[in-house]
């Protein structure tokens, strides 16, 4: 059974002056069980709208979607769900170790269980100091914190998170991808949506882009990062009295006896061959790719173009 | 949905709103010496002061806990989170409301034991003309409670349908002052002086009757103040209505509220 089902997803909103606006365009997705998948695409593509109805707080204008299958609008779909709204905001009169344990009696755990695992959370997200201080009180970067710690103290098995690393410092951020990471060594879903393409490249199995509410792409990301192989940079011990063209290529960068050549793919496998015949040493090859973040602006460029 | 009403307690235990309304209860301290000032009759005003006092603090209550406690969370975002949880719509809405009807249960009774004891005293330094029955006061502060309960089921709905404070604050506002005043209206629409009135206007009025909440049957204060009798048939009736009434506007609230959508 799928962890997430999306099929046919499509919502419409109606703007200023009765003007419809297609949020989301069929948007067919399925997640599994135990997979880190990101949701990548522009501010205003339509993440949040997806997830919105993913946990039943926005209903769809045609099309279904289900949490381990059970329809989004029912609130037993939740049960097995953490869940991080985007730029969360929680009762702020609560303090962070009340919220948390309001959370886990919403999932009725059991008090020992739910006060060691409210300790556990809230140390692991540094907020154990600041447990008692009512949320108002707290910085952006907590209130973000908290969020998490809300959504990971039921230990669920499927994680929904909007922009999780949205007002953290660059340790939060790395403290939020060390427990994505955690969490996908341990079998758990990962559902997580941002448009910052350096996090789903770190941490993501699959992506699916969003742009102006259509789903443009949807791949695994070691394919996505295979397929954006452009050529090699060939690193080669040469005499330093020769001149510094090899096989037909120039060396781009030269020094001292070390030359790099940078070869496009289609000529790799002759250049290779010159060099073995040649008997010269290679030091070092490595690979030269389009990474995440050109794919992603290249999909964005096509979908606006498009739309 | 019994957390829910834990989390609305405690939110309006920690809320301005209620250190404000302890500050105005401190006006019960005031009272003895504003109703000696009558020099006649200062058991009676003490009593009339006294439910006013009540009256007054348990209306700001109901328009303000109960007009803004839906709309502040989905202005806050705070239904996102919350919402996002196990729990259903309707249990949301209902746990806010009762954690809100509950406070105002609460709060009648401790305004009620202050009123008692101001009461108590003003009786013990000016004796009064007519007994004092403290079963009809306590009901009488039991059905001012009542009749805020019911306001603020009214103040639920509108927030159900609004995406601002200015109805449900305000449209709360002027149901109380409809509500309070639609038993006299109708009682002058079915007189002889009404002849003059169109047969539209009134149909109309006849029709908000039945439509608005009418608050003058919970208004027990003539009876509390001179030690009249109550009517047993009269308050059941009342009761059967308030049930009703309130259940009549909590279904509707959620089915409205459950298919709101939480943009």
């Amino acid at each position: 059974m799928n962890a997430i089902e999306i099929t046919d997803l499509c919502k419409q909103f109606t703007g200023k002056k009765r003007v419809r606006i297609d949020a989301l365009k069929n948007i067919n997705l399925q997640v599994e069980t135990g997979e880190i998948f990101g949701f990548l695409g522009p501010n205003g593509a339509g993440k949040s709208t997806t997830i919105k109805i993913i946990m039943g707080l926005l209903r769809p204008s045609s099309g279904t979607a289900r949490i381990l299958g059970v329809h989004s609008g029912l609130a037993a779909s939740r049960l097995r769900v953490g869940f991080l709204p985007e730029n969360p905001a929680f009762f702020d009169y609560l303090s962070a170790e009340e919220y948390v344990g309001f959370v886990g009696s919403q999932f009725k755990m059991d008090d020992g269980l739910l006060k060691r695992r409210s300790e556990d959370v809230l140390k692991r997200l540094d907020l154990w100091d600041a447990r008692r201080r009512p949320i108002r009180s707290y910085s952006k970067g907590m209130v973000q914190r908290v969020g998490l710690a809300q959504a990971l103290v039921h230990d669920p098995d499927i994680y929904i998170l909007d922009e999780p690393m949205s007002g953290l410092d660059p340790i939060g951020r790395a403290l939020v991808k060390d427990i994505i990471l955690e969490l996908k060594n341990q079998g758990k879903c990962v559902f997580f949506s941002t448009h910052i393409t350096d996090d789903v490249e770190k941490v993501c199995d699959r992506v699916g882009v969003i742009v102006r509410g259509a789903l443009v792409a949807l791949d695994r990301v070691e394919n996505i990062l295979k397929s954006g192989v452009e050529g090699y940079l060939v690193h080669l011990r040469l005499s330093e009295d020769v001149p510094a063209v090899f096989g037909g290529f120039e060396a781009v960068r030269r020094s001292g006896a070390i030359s790099e050549f940078y070869v496009p793919c289609p000529a790799f496998n002759s250049f290779m061959g010159t060099v073995n015949t040649s008997g010269t040493e290679v030091v070092l090859v490595e690979t030269r790719r389009r990474n995440l973040e050109d794919f992603f602006l290249s999909l964005v460029s096509v979908g606006r173009e498009s739309g | 949905m019994m957390t829910m009403i834990g989390i609305t307690l405690k939110g309006i235990f920690r809320d301005r709103v209620f250190q404000g309304i302890m500050v105005t209860a401190c006006a019960f301290l005031l009272i003895p010496v504003i109703a000696s000032l009558s020099m006649r009759q200062v058991t009676e005003l003490s009593v009339t002061l006294s439910l006013s006092l009540i009256s007054f603090i348990l209306l700001l209550l109901s328009v303000f806990l109960g007009g803004t406690s839906l709309w502040k969370d989905i202005d806050r975002r705070y239904t996102f989170s919350v919402l996002g949880l196990p729990l259903s719509r309707q249990s949301y809405l209902l746990g806010r409301f009762c954690g809100t009807a509950l406070f105002v249960m609460l709060s009648a009774a401790v305004l009620g034991a202050a009123a008692f004891a101001v009461v108590c005293y003003s009786s013990a330094i000016y004796p009064a003309d007519r007994p004092i029955i403290w079963s009809t006061m306590a009901l009488c502060i039991l059905f001012d409670a009542l009749k805020y309960i019911l306001l603020i089921a009214v103040a639920f709905l509108l927030s159900t349908v609004s995406t601002s404070f200015f109805l449900p604050v305000f449209g709360t506002i002027a149901m109380f002052f409809a509500g309070g005043v639609a038993q006299q209206v109708h009682e002058y629409i079915l007189s002889p002086a009404s002849e003059s009135i169109s047969p539209v206007v009134r149909q109309i009025a006849n029709g908000l009757y039945y439509l608005l909440p009418n608050f003058e049957a919970f208004d027990l204060k003539v009876n509390a103040i001179y030690g009249l009798p109550l009517p047993t048939g009269g308050l059941l009736l009342t009761l059967g209505y308030f049930f009703v009434y309130v259940t009549f506007l909590l279904s509707v609230s959620t089915a409205i509220f459950s298919r709101r959508e939480l943009r």
